[in-house]
């Protein structure tokens, strides 16, 4: 009898171990950073993505085409989780998030490849976060909420600069007073599902249109709505979930109707329970083209904690992205509301974030001083690839930037514009601080979660014939 | 006489039986021992349904698993009796029971048999048990203190979220202490744990009271000094049961048919109002009917879709839950301070919080940037929880860091050394097993496992009963473990070296490995891989592993 192998698990489980299986863990994730790299910023360039069902995406929006790449790679899909969480927590900063991340693990993949213990890498990233969010918090511009016209100029610079990056940065001054109008007109909740956002296309971008209230597609009118005006004014309205007609064949009991002439009467009785504190009030309601649409409009609430966007322009990928762009812009608009501290961006943070813990680093003795400092480096990332999509040379931007923050410059950026640096604070080129404290935690998160790994072990998938009663080891999977 | 059952395969003796068996538990403690420890790696496990883990918790890894060999299962199952039993410790059991495989093949490979080193096994078992309270070297004194309670939670969670230990065990004996009532029986199940991602781990809170990941059914979102009716049933009108008939005659009779039943609702949802109840939960559905009647009345609707939910809703707010609408009595209603819709991230939460510190429940909401990251973090908090349950139930702790295993290690080689005949062997391997737990916590943190080993003795040897090896010193650094708090709970070394033990000593029991031909449904395919798999896949019986 020939000597065999023991089977320990079920045939076709894959599983690799060890620092080779850390180094392919981190090019993966390389390889999806490579894939938002070049969105980053004003000059990024947009991607189109085609799904299995030939839907065309365009999206700068770096959580957008993360979601849409339908990642495999169990490593590379730690990325992909925090875009999305980026995604909830603040909207926006998607693809700088997965850029830190990734550049994190590029530099610390020398020290793991001289086989340092990753758990010592891990002690050193999250002192270096740690260090990173208390110095973020300590340099951060607080405006006063109580001025609301310096609160409302914070906002819309805010706005500003996040829609700066996306495709409808022409139009930033316009959709960012947009976006804020929207925003203000809140409860304090700011539930983001109060602002709807319709999609009409044609028309140009500036005819697009913020509604105080809501409005709508007309989808249905009943006959003889066209003898009816167009237009109300201070109109009561009833808001009737069930259908304004005849209510017949609710739940199980079946009604069958004998007399006809019910018709008349039962209209009366579904509405029945009304009465003067059910009854909503707006001051206009109208109905009004749209472009190829008839839309009715809900305007002036006297209680409207709501507001609705109606989005004009060209293409359907493009009002699409312009969509999710205002949906960033929104949220970062909301955050600012509820942080009131903000930082310049265009790099300027994470030089400044950089410059501070290299000089940190030197006063530390160890291993933890490298790593330190790889983190360090791992910061400029970001006005590098500013710089880099813009096709300025990156290092002597890099090299400008570092020499003025070392004399103190503490808000000196990328000035986009004019291919040098500027003080980005100055150029109200304003981020909330909360955007760039969630990125570094989150990326740095998913650093070390990624560096904690030193095994995989993929369990064959279950095959669809296997019998639901799974997880007794009994639906082997065949092999086809 | 039954039908003769056909063997397929039949393994015996202990080249093919007894080493083939440590051979796969050999290789199974392996992959958990590198998770061993605070220094200890991550695994990420991907199960049948793709599903994918990151975690160095043993009971996850091998539950994902799904492991195949018979013998190999005894050690998970004996993993999963730790972990039922204690909540923690199940990688130690992994480990030791390895150790103690490993050892066994070297003694059956010198000439003992399998009944000497078993039969030494249980002695020395036995004697290590005895020798246990010995290393007491502290104990709770009062777990109603939130810093005495971390301090000894924190060990656990250290294995698991090393670097953000103090926040969390700081966390979660806060967690603890506000629901271990006076009367000192302690239930697991109230801390709650609430998942929500977005910005970092230590963005996580804890709060008295519940947090669910629903929104308020109807306008009204927050209520203070709620009054809380619970209904088990959908909050709308009763339904009958079967498919009616109903016969209209004219129109009156239809406009008072829908109109009964509008007025009936309102009659309902006033008497509730009318009872006093601010706030009501319902287990199921809620009809657009009920909700405008609710709305009118300016009651807060939750739905709670888990029947569990509920009954824990009931337990921390005092409420009955009531199988039909009907107004509550002011007894059946429960009292909660603060009821209120919040944003976390992009979730839309539900929370029901007290104010003062008399909750039957309190929840960790738990934030990060990834969702593997925050299940580990929840196990993370599981051990913590149950580190604290099982002291409520034994105050005693020993030192942690290798220290124990150490100690017992030397007394057990002396007590070997008494012992006439061949089980002395046995024994002493018994006690060179101790050394593997040190030695991984040592090699996971990139450390030479004879140099720490060696130093660990000096030390023993000396006296120091709980010097332990330093994570955080530079090589092979050693350190008073009472001294730098790292403390583990008596019962989960008691119970974590019985369970290894038994595990080992039934895997080597076995001489004889007998596969019957699996019940045969028609579907079985005559082709088979290999020979050796034969059977495998087909347990025997049903293990619940879960």
């Amino acid at each position: 009898m020939q000597p065999t192998p023991v089977i320990l698990l079920k045939e076709g489980t894959d599983s690799s171990q060890g620092i080779p299986q850390l180094v392919s863990n981190i090019n993966a994730c390389q390889v999806i950073a490579e894939a938002v790299r070049t969105t980053l910023g004003p000059r990024g360039m947009d991607k189109l993505m085609v799904d299995a069902r030939g839907k065309a995406t365009i999206s700068n929006d770096g959580a957008t085409i993360l979601k849409l790449l339908d990642v495999v790679h169990p490593a590379a899909k730690t990325l992909v989780d925090i875009a999305r969480s980026q995604d909830a927590e603040v909207g926006d900063g998607t693809t700088s998030v997965t850029l830190l991340a990734a550049e994190f693990l590029r530099q610390l993949k020398p020290f793991v490849e001289e086989s340092l213990h990753p758990q010592t890498i891990i002690r050193a990233f999250r002192t270096a976060t740690n260090l990173a969010v208390s110095k973020i918090k300590e340099i951060a511009v607080s405006v006063k909420k109580d001025d609301k016209q310096e609160q409302r100029q914070l906002l819309e610079k805010c706005a500003a600069t996040a829609l700066n990056s996306k495709l409808i940065a022409g139009q930033k001054e316009f959709f960012s007073k947009m976006v804020v109008d929207a925003v203000m007109s809140l409860d304090e909740l700011l539930s983001l599902k109060m602002i709807g956002i319709k999609k009409v296309q044609g028309g140009a971008l500036e005819d697009s249109q913020l509604v105080s209230g809501v409005a709508f597609k007309k989808t249905f009118s009943y006959a003889g709505f066209e003898m009816q005006p167009k237009r109300y004014d201070n109109p009561k309205i009833a808001l009737l979930n069930v259908e304004l007609e005849l209510k017949a064949e609710k739940d199980n009991a079946e009604v069958r109707v004998k007399s006809v002439e019910a018709c008349g009467g039962s209209i009366q009785t579904s509405v029945g329970a009304l009465t003067e504190d059910v009854l909503g009030l707006c001051e206009v309601f109208e109905e009004v083209q749209v472009g190829g649409e008839r839309y009715n409009f809900f305007k002036g609430c006297p209680k409207a904690k709501t507001c609705t966007i109606i989005l004009r322009g060209g293409a359907e990928q493009f009002t699409e992205e312009t969509e999710r762009s205002l949906h960033d812009a929104i949220m970062i608009v909301r955050r600012a509301i509820k942080n009131d501290s903000i930082v310049a961006g265009g790099g300027a943070i994470e030089m400044e974030l950089s410059k501070y813990l290299r000089d940190y680093s030197r006063t530390i003795p160890g291993k933890q001083q490298l790593l330190i400092g790889a983190y360090a480096k791992a910061l400029e990332i970001i006005p590098r690839q500013l710089c880099d999509n813009a096709g300025f040379d990156a290092t002597n931007i890099l090299n400008k930037l570092r020499a003025k923050h070392a004399q103190g410059g503490m808000w000196y950026g990328v000035d986009i514009n004019n291919e040098d640096i500027a003080d980005n604070f100055a150029a109200f080129v304003w981020e909330p601080s909360i955007v760039r404290i969630n990125a570094l935690t989150a990326a740095s998160e998913a650093a070390c979660l990624i560096l904690s790994v030193d095994e995989t072990i993929k369990n064959p998938r279950s095959g669809a014939d296997a019998p639901p009663g799974r997880g007794r080891g009994r639906g082997r999977p065949h092999a086809h | 006489m039954p039908k003769c059952i056909v063997v397929l395969q039949h393994f015996s003796g202990l080249e093919e039986a007894v080493f083939r068996n440590i051979r796969a538990c050999k290789e199974l403690s392996q992959t958990t021992r590198t998770a061993y420890g605070p220094n200890g790696m991550n695994k990420m496990v991907i199960n049948h349904l793709e599903k994918l883990f990151v975690t160095n918790d043993a009971a996850t890894i091998l539950r994902e698993l799904e492991v195949q060999h018979p013998a190999a299962k005894m050690i998970v199952m004996a993993s999963h009796m730790q972990e039922q039993e204690v909540g923690d410790g199940t990688n130690f059991v992994l480990v030791f029971a390895g150790a103690l495989l490993e050892m066994a093949e070297e003694l059956l490979r010198m000439g003992l048999s399998v009944s000497e080193v078993i039969e030494g096994y249980e002695q020395a078992c036995k004697k290590a048990l005895e020798i246990l309270p010995d290393c007491v070297c502290s104990s709770a004194k009062n777990l109603h203190d939130v810093n005495e309670a971390a301090s000894f939670i924190r060990t656990a969670v250290m294995s698991k979220q090393y670097g953000n230990e103090d926040f969390f065990a700081n966390l979660i004996a806060q967690a603890c202490v506000s629901i271990f009532p006076e009367s000192g029986s302690f239930n697991v199940d109230n801390v709650r744990v609430c998942k929500i991602p977005g910005c970092g781990v230590t963005a996580s809170s804890v709060l008295h009271g519940m947090v669910f990941k629903k929104e308020a059914e109807g306008d009204v979102t927050s209520v203070k000094d709620a009054k809380i009716a619970v209904f088990s049933c959908p909050f709308d009108c009763m339904v009958t049961e079967t498919k009616g008939t109903v016969l209209i005659n004219n129109a009156k009779e239809l406009m008072n048919f829908s109109k009964g039943e509008e007025d009936l609702m309102e009659s309902q949802v006033k008497a509730i109002k009318d009872a006093g109840a601010s706030v009501v939960v319902t287990g199921g559905k809620v009809a657009d009917m009920a909700l405008h009647y609710a709305n009118k009345y300016k009651l807060m609707v939750v739905r709670l879709n888990s029947k569990w939910d509920l009954r824990r809703l009931c337990k921390t707010v005092g409420a009955v839950a009531l199988p039909r609408i009907t107004a509550p009595t002011p007894d059946e209603m429960g009292h909660c301070d603060n009821v209120y819709v919040a944003e976390v991230g992009d979730t839309q939460v539900v929370v029901f919080k007290h104010e003062k510190e008399d909750g039957a429940i309190s929840t960790v909401v738990i934030r990060g940037s990834t969702d593997n990251l925050m299940d580990d973090i929840e196990r993370a908090v599981d051990d913590g929880v149950n580190t604290f349950k099982v002291l409520v139930r034994d105050k005693r702790l020993v030192p942690g860091g290798g220290a124990t295993e150490i100690e017992l290690a030397k007394q057990i080689t002396s007590y070997g050394e008494s012992c006439p005949g061949l089980e002395q062997y046995s024994i002493k391997k018994f006690a060179d097993a101790f050394e593997a737990l040190p030695r991984a916590l040592a090699e996971n943190s990139g450390v030479k496992g004879n140099e720490l080993i060696s130093k660990l003795y000096a030390a023993h040897h000396e006296g120091n009963k709980n010097t332990g090896f330093d994570i955080e010193g530079e090589g092979p650094a050693v350190k008073d473990m009472l001294k730098a708090g790292i403390l583990d709970p008596y019962l989960v070394k008691h119970w974590g070296i019985r369970m290894a033990t038994n595990a080992a000593v039934t895997v080597l029991r076995v001489d004889q490995i007998i596969m019957a031909k699996p019940a045969g449904g028609p579907k079985t395919p005559k082709q088979r891989g290999h020979w050796d798999k034969d059977g495998w896949d087909e347990e025997p019986d049903h293990f619940d592993t879960h």
